[in-house]
């Protein structure tokens, strides 16, 4: 298959789904970040092969910016051209910080002493979301965890901390949008 | 935390999308550009009198700037997202510039010989295109930090709209004091001052628009 055919027929599975995310339904939500983390591994992969848990971390940043950025999806285009214009975005800006640390050269030169990735589905990235998540804001990490993690609803987290539902949803989103800064540092 | 974990910890309660913010944050950031313009102008230069506003030209420099600040804003808000089509915001800013140099020769053309330095010169051309860019660094500051906000993906061009609308903005609260009487001056300088914003935009997009 063709790599234009492949993204016709990802964009054909992709698109119902996301519509129906995008009005509101979770279960539909999870199985299109599913999706698209398959084909951004795919797209990462291809383009840093070298660098296979790095590419599994920018998999998670570009679900972030997904995540905190679909209010941009304009339902006229196809959700796979917004999806992977997101990842080349963040490709390049991982080349550019690259390229200011360090030189990625070195890895391409230290080439025999890479053990071979091949093709594993390791979804594991090098760095610990859950570690970050520590990082955060007491009331922002709160209530992610209350919400994200123990999966109370929004009115069981709010009697729970005592705050307004309209708080825990402004901490929820605030902490994964300082979450998506720190990914990058 | 693995990726499948991620997918479940941002699925989890998401509700629906919210709706695209992009008017809804550049048009309040674009107002206070330009309120801001217009303070520089009144404080630094001095606002025209009552009477400038029944003259023509008055209003051919507002008309311009405003045209040119809502072509530009369009064009911004398309680059505000990951995809959009950028071809007829783009062919409405280059009209709106077009038409106004077109406005500039006619009128350059009709001026008699001996007025015609005056018309392209004017009184202020030396100052005209760098207070004018000056006058829309605020605004340009603001759109960049909303813009980053959003999700631009295509930052240089983000860069040029950017600075483009600021200079637009710009322009409108500098009309309100620019003693030009000239449409082909209009044309040249006010042009070069928004491109000078537009071109700051373009350089300082890559690091000012990271997100």
């Amino acid at each position: 298959m063709t790599q234009e055919k492949a993204v016709h027929s990802a964009e054909i599975r992709l698109k119902p789904l996301w519509l129906a995310a995008q009005s509101g339904d979770e279960k539909a939500y999870a199985e299109s970040l599913f999706l698209m983390a398959g084909q951004l591994r795919a797209y990462f992969r291809r383009r840093m092969p070298f660098l296979a848990n790095d590419a599994e971390d920018l998999v998670q940043e570009t679900l972030l910016a997904v995540h905190l950025q679909r209010g941009t999806y304009d339902a006229n285009y196809p959700v796979t051209a917004w999806l992977l214009a997101i990842a080349r975005y963040k490709l390049v800006d991982l080349w550019r910080r690259r390229g200011r640390r360090d030189d990625l050269h070195d890895d391409v030169g230290d080439l025999d002493l890479l053990p071979m990735v091949g093709e594993q589905a390791d979804v594991h990235a090098s760095r610990d979301l859950s570690l970050l998540l520590q990082a955060l804001p007491v009331s922002q990490r709160q209530a992610i965890e209350l919400t994200k993690l123990e999966g109370l609803s929004i009115a069981e987290a709010s009697n729970c901390s005592g705050l307004s539902e309209s708080s825990i949803k402004v901490l929820v989103h605030r902490g994964l949008k300082r979450l998506s800064e720190l990914v990058k540092e | 935390m693995d990726t499948n974990q991620l997918i479940s910890v941002l699925s989890r309660g998401a509700g629906p999308a919210p709706a695209s913010s992009v008017p809804s944050r550049l048009i309040p950031v674009s107002a206070a550009g330009f309120l801001v313009s217009v303070l520089l102008s009144a404080s630094l230069i001095g606002l025209l009198s009552a009477e400038s506003f029944t003259l023509l030209i008055t209003w051919v420099k507002l008309g311009y700037a405003l045209a040119l600040a809502i072509a530009a804003g369009l064009l911004t808000a398309a680059l505000a997202k990951p995809v959009s089509r950028l071809d007829r915001p783009s062919k409405t800013l280059l009209a709106v510039v077009g038409a106004m140099l077109l406005i500039g020769l006619v009128s350059f053309a009709l001026v008699p010989d001996n007025e015609k330095s005056a018309a392209v010169f004017g009184q202020t051309w030396r100052s005209c295109s760098w207070i004018l860019m000056a006058f829309s660094l605020p605004a340009l500051l603001g759109i960049l930090l909303v813009l980053r906000t959003l999700a631009p993906t295509r930052l240089r061009q983000a860069g040029w709209a950017s600075g483009f609308l600021a200079g637009g903005l710009g322009a409108l609260g500098y009309a309100l004091a620019c003693p030009e009487s000239s449409p082909t001056f209009v044309a040249i300088w006010y042009t070069l001052g928004i491109f000078l914003t537009g071109l700051i935009g373009r350089m300082i997009a890559p690091i000012a628009l990271r997100w």
